[in-house]
């Protein structure tokens, strides 16, 4: 019931609130949202799965080119993501029966060297992708497209809160913490890895078809910049990896900021996410969320509720 | 298509790559870390040699000497202060450790740098007359010295009573420490060597290819599908892998064009994940 009046809420909040900001804050808003897309969707496979994914942007990128040359071709732009997103699904798809029955070192340095691979492809198909020259569309309506990815972010985060406390969700961490246990346990851990990745493509898919909605131009070094990874990752490491609601606090934290102090120097930006993600790996693994808890701070959303719920009960049952 | 010249400059490449990728290895085979930022420390360690060389006017073989160490203290650095208090942890967190770490020396190399490519063209120009083939002096030499360092450290890791305390390392951690063997240490000197491995193959590269700070990534994959290939912990494996993949890279490149080649050895490296995922040498790869 809680969980549902939050859920009101929060759309709510997000449906009022264009009207109080200008478009720059509009702007603001449609980025911070794309990144909570990508974040929740990094999330499935770092977080819940425990796999090491340094080539989300891959499908971020071929979904803004999938997105661009659907709208060149006349298809709305409202469609394109719909097409693009099938299509991310279904290369991560592949993908994922190649590489995630290795373990998690070979897909973390895989997915890396096949984001690098599309970046150079795109730059040499010049064909199809007019090489560095770019693709230009029409800019879509920052209102329109503020509640289109909006909408998006919502579905993943109540998607991500319902697999949380949801068996499926369980089985997941059951294999990031221990496959053979897990497999010997009956959880089907390739079967489950490999749709858990394919959920995760589907939206960086959609969102990077958005994305070239918003620009209006994509080139190579945009669609699949290392800084949309880093960035991404960034954010999850630093709310909390496996959280229903650290993903939501890291990018809030880490747009604010960069937003408020980085903006003024972009030469530094990526070292200083590479200081950001180091020093959360230190001194705070499990992230602001779950040292939140751990502090016992006011107004933090707690995730697990249930298992808090339990493990009172059982001290309860002790006294 | 010229067979032989293809072959033969594709060997001399693959020589180069084989350093790097013997570092990578080394490190993995006694740290289960996969290094993401040797590829640019390799390029960090070109951009120094340039510098080195060019603005304070040492010769080139001073750089040959230097750069490696100075590769090697910033490895030191990197397991000191990072790498050594997350190694026992789960797997991904030294995975993104050594990602940010990477993406950290990236972009102080672009601070330092810019974004301009440098290169070392006027040191060993000129060709010499190998097989009936025109081979670029630099190609040569910078193979001869690669064979030689890998070899070496080969060599170490056989006969020395120190290299017989890292593969014991690699092979067995809690047999090492019984037999008393410091794992502490061995760390330190596994990941400073493989570092150091890296910054020779940028020296080494700063006469053949025009560097840039973001020279490194490009390298790096291409070292990772050497290790993949070859058997990801296995010295040889990632010798012999790299040789393939240099030769590969010619022929496709020659064939198909630049990316087009870029993107076969990538092809290769799946194919290989696909039907022999522990590699040539490798000790095992599956989940």
């Amino acid at each position: 019931m809680k969980g549902i009046v939050a859920l009101v809420a929060a759309v709510a909040a997000i449906a009022v609130l264009p009207g109080f900001v200008e478009s720059y804050g509009l702007s603001f808003l449609v980025q911070t949202l794309i990144f909570v897309c990508l974040a929740y969707s990094w999330n499935l496979i770092g977080g819940y799965a425990g796999y090491a994914h340094f080539g989300q942007v891959a499908f971020f990128g071929l979904g803004a080119y999938v997105g661009a040359l659907c709208i060149q071709a006349g298809v709305s732009w409202l469609v394109a993501p719909l097409i693009a997103a099938a299509f991310t699904a279904f290369v991560a798809l592949v993908l994922g029966m190649i590489m995630l029955r290795l373990s998690g070192v070979f897909f973390g340095i895989g997915m890396f060297g096949i984001a690098r691979v599309c970046e150079s492809l795109a730059m040499g198909l010049d064909g199809i992708t007019a090489g560095g020259t770019g693709l230009y569309v029409e800019v879509a309506d920052l209102h329109m497209l503020y509640y289109v990815v909006a909408g998006l972010a919502v579905l993943i985060v109540a998607l991500t809160w319902r697999l949380d406390s949801s068996r499926l969700g369980l089985q997941l961490l059951t294999i990031r913490e221990d496959e053979t246990a897990a497999a010997a346990l009956g959880v089907r851990s390739t079967q489950l890895k490999v749709g858990t990745f394919v959920l995760s493509a589907l939206m960086p898919g959609a969102v990077g078809s958005l994305y070239i909605s918003y620009l209006g131009y994509i080139d190579p070094f945009t669609a699949f910049a290392m800084m949309t990874e880093l960035t991404t990752i960034a954010m999850v490491l630093l709310g909390g990896l496996g959280t229903v609601f650290g993903p939501l606090v890291g990018v809030v934290t880490l747009s604010v900021i960069n937003e408020l102090l980085w903006a003024r120097f972009p030469e530094i930006y990526l070292s200083l996410v590479g200081v950001i993600i180091l020093v959360t790996i230190l001194y705070m693994p499990r992230g602001i969320v779950a040292y939140a808890q751990r502090k016992n701070w006011p107004l933090v959303p707690v995730a697990r509720a249930h298992l808090r719920h339990f493990a009172q009960r059982i001290q309860e049952a002790r006294k | 298509m010229p067979y032989l010249e293809l072959l033969l400059s594709g060997i001399l490449l693959g020589g180069v790559y084989a350093l790097i990728a013997c570092g990578l290895n080394l490190i993995f085979g006694v740290m289960r870390v996969i290094n993401f930022a040797n590829g640019d420390l390799l390029a960090l360690g070109a951009l120094l040699a340039v510098t080195l060389v060019l603005s304070f006017d040492l010769p080139y073989v001073v750089a040959l000497f230097l750069v490696p160490l100075i590769a090697a203290a910033i490895g030191l650095a990197m397991h000191g202060l990072v790498i050594r208090k997350i190694i026992e942890g789960p797997m991904i967190m030294s995975l993104l450790a050594t990602f940010a770490l990477s993406m950290i020396v990236v972009n102080v190399s672009l601070l330092v740098w810019g974004g301009g490519f440098y290169g070392l063209p006027q040191v060993l120009s000129g060709s010499v007359s190998f097989l009936g083939q025109d081979v670029p002096l630099a190609r040569l030499v910078s193979f001869l010295l690669a064979m030689f360092a890998a070899l070496t450290i080969w060599w170490f890791l056989q006969k020395t009573r120190f290299g017989k305390a890292i593969r014991a390392v690699s092979q067995a951690p809690e047999l090492a420490v019984v037999s008393g063997i410091s794992i502490e240490r061995v760390r330190y000197v596994t990941f400073a060597l493989g570092t150091g491995m890296a910054g020779l193959a940028g020296v080494l590269m700063a006469p053949m290819f025009a560097v840039d700070a973001q020279f490194g990534v490009r390298v790096g994959i291409k070292a990772f599908a050497v290790i993949i290939i070859g058997g990801m912990g296995s010295y040889p494996g990632a010798m012999v892998g790299a040789l393939l993949i240099g030769v590969m890279e010619v022929f496709a490149g020659y064939m198909f064009g630049q990316v087009i080649g870029a993107a076969c050895v990538f092809l290769a490296m799946l194919v290989v994940l696909i039907f022999r995922p522990s590699g040539i040498f490798g000790i095992g790869a599956r989940a």
